[in-house]
């Protein structure tokens, strides 16, 4: 904005500073106030001019129970058949295995592409790079006539098996692993580990803090998938979270507060997993940048 | 990078046992990475769809086609324009805020306030980009939330800004909601880069009297400077494959033609319209242009490793 907060004495920097922050904060929280806030409200009470902000006090009343057939119909879903929690259930699960295999598969390559040296290491490196720079968006098609294939189309493997490992993780490992003593790695030869073993008990253990980033990363990218779901998951029950609002929201679109209440339904696993892990969210840069060095 | 490692008399074992654990991988790319764009490709040079079983090859015919003819409606050019918009309208001020507020963060002196604005700004990335989007097409309600809060700032009253219907508002909108959700991301990259400037640096240009809007522009921005290039490269090729939001917004009832990105394009040629040749021939169009913005993200990459503090 202008040059005070940098050169200006520090009061009146520290306060411009405050002030710019506080601006971008409340741009920033504003929109999740308003889902959760219109989450207990009516459609008739989320339109009105100005906005409110609290829910008025009768749809907590035992008549009208705003609060409460808000998150029911979010629940219910489209055809009153409570795939919500199926669903739910199907991103968390999803999820969960990609960003194991993830962190399994990525740190085993990045172990071999960082401690051995063997024939074609760099082109097998330089391999799996490349596909860094294939998008998903342009083998979608393809990959969905290899899953028709398989006959995997409309099962949880099928949602799983395409993200079993990205390349980006490969590379995050291996560069983490580079900078790990290979002294260790030889006293454990000599102590008889075997070469897996080593793998398993020295590497893994030593590598927490890029495992744990890196699995929240993969975790977050599957949960937020939309795309593949849309091609791969045809029956209601194989949907998966952000294919369920998607539809949901399709159907409900001027019922504003049920929409909100699912919204924020299907946000709460994310919420918890941030606050309990903001550190390794937040760490997850870190590493990133790491790379560089 | 590459450390030499010492010889062993077991080497050859090992040697095989390292290339081992890369096989797993190297398997798992070649089936769901290089095989589907190498299928992609031979598939644009098909009149391939998803009903006929039977299809030829017609050489480049698709690419032809998609650059001269309208595509029922909704040409390449136009999702091509729609997603230069996008990218460069999204990318350019997300890199210049999150640095602006990463440089202020840094600025705090309590520490715990910091973490509270870190954690605030990074909050909406945890969201879906689906969960985003259905928030704000709430917000952009001629009657919403947004428009109140854009009469207050602008000081009209009662003027409906059109978020959604009109067509340059509409290519505003979602970038705005991109803008939202990924604003803290970026502004931690920076911040991690600015934390690992060594603080002696600025304690000698203390030293020799320089000011703090002096110091940023001689000392933060070039040491910098690498991360600057590599956090735009990265949104950049981020914005490049945005589809979810421009998704949902399209289902939920907004005009097509000035958000039809790419991808949303190929997802409506191919999926849709079961045209898999055409779609195929856009895939490739995408991926080369994604090629070009990698390799020049690796070439700058390895001039910025000339930075040493």
């Amino acid at each position: 904005m202008n040059n005070n907060k940098f050169v200006g004495k520090v009061g009146v920097g520290e306060i411009l500073t405050y002030v710019v922050l506080i601006l971008v904060l409340v741009f920033t929280v504003m929109p999740l106030l308003f889902m959760v806030t219109a989450a207990f409200m009516d459609a008739k009470q989320i339109m009105a001019m100005p906005y409110s902000w609290i829910p008025s006090k009768e749809y907590f009343t035992t008549e009208s129970r705003t609060f409460f057939t808000n998150f029911q119909k979010a629940i219910v879903g489209n055809h009153n058949d409570h795939i919500f929690f199926r669903n739910l259930w199907n991103s968390l699960i999803v999820a969960f295995t990609c960003a194991l295999t993830t962190v399994l598969l990525a740190s085993l390559c990045g172990y071999g592409l960082a401690k051995f040296n063997f024939k074609g290491k760099t082109v097998v490196f330089m391999a799996i790079m490349s596909t860094m720079m294939i998008p998903f968006e342009a083998i979608m098609i393809p990959l969905y006539l290899v899953a028709s294939k398989l006959k995997i189309i409309n099962t949880i493997p099928g949602l799983i098996i395409p993200f079993l490992v990205s390349a980006f993780g490969v590379f995050q490992m291996r560069q983490y692993l580079i900078t790990f003593p290979s002294e260790y790695l030889d006293a454990a030869r000599v102590d008889g580990l075997t070469e897996f073993g080593i793998y398993a008990r020295i590497v893994l253990p030593n590598s927490t803090p890029v495992i744990a980033t890196l699995g929240i990363l993969s975790f977050r990218n599957q949960w937020d998938n939309l795309l593949w779901p849309l091609l791969c998951s045809q029956a209601e029950k194989m949907k998966t979270i952000p294919l369920y609002i998607s539809k949901f929201a399709e159907e409900k679109q001027t019922d504003e507060g049920a929409l909100m209440a699912c919204a924020l339904l299907a946000s709460i696993p994310m919420f918890i997993l941030f606050f309990s892990l903001s550190k390794y969210f937040l760490g997850g840069a870190a590493v990133y940048e790491s790379r560089k060095g | 990078m590459k450390k030499k490692l010492t010889p062993y008399s077991i080497e050859k074992k090992q040697v095989r046992w390292g290339f081992l654990f890369t096989v797993p991988c190297l398997v798992f790319f070649a089936v769901f990475s290089f095989y589907p764009i190498i299928s992609a490709f031979l598939t644009s040079l098909t009149n391939r769809d998803a009903i006929r079983r039977t299809y030829d090859f017609i050489g480049f015919q698709n690419y032809t086609y998609l650059f001269t003819q309208s595509n029922g409606g909704f040409s390449l050019l136009n999702s091509l324009k729609a997603t230069a918009i996008f990218t460069v309208g999204t990318f350019v001020p997300m890199v210049v805020v999150s640095l602006i507020l990463a440089v202020l963060i840094m600025q705090l002196r309590k520490p715990g306030h910091s973490k509270m604005f870190e954690l605030a700004y990074y909050t909406p990335a945890v969201l879906s980009s689906v969960v985003a989007a259905t928030i704000w097409m709430i917000l952009f309600q001629p009657t919403g939330l947004f428009n109140q809060i854009s009469n207050f700032v602008m000081h009209t009253s009662g003027k409906d800004y059109q978020w959604l219907t009109n067509n340059s508002m509409l290519r505003a909108s979602t970038i705005i909601v991109y803008f939202w959700k990924y604003i803290g991301y970026f502004t931690i990259l920076f911040i991690t880069g600015l934390a690992s400037i060594p603080p002696t640096i600025y304690e000698a240009a203390i030293v020799d009297g320089s000011s703090r809007w002096h110091t940023f522009w001689k000392i933060t921005l070039p040491l910098l400077k690498p991360t600057v290039v590599l956090v735009s490269i990265m949104a950049m090729l981020q914005c490049l494959k945005t589809f979810s939001t421009q998704y949902m917004f399209v289902q939920g009832g907004t005009a097509r033609e000035p958000i039809d990105v790419i991808t949303m394009n190929i997802y409506y040629t191919g999926v849709v319209n079961r045209r898999l040749g055409r779609s195929s021939a856009m895939s490739i169009i995408l991926f080369l242009i994604m090629l070009c913005f990698t390799y020049l993200q690796f070439s700058t990459q390895k001039g910025g490793d000339d930075v040493e503090y």
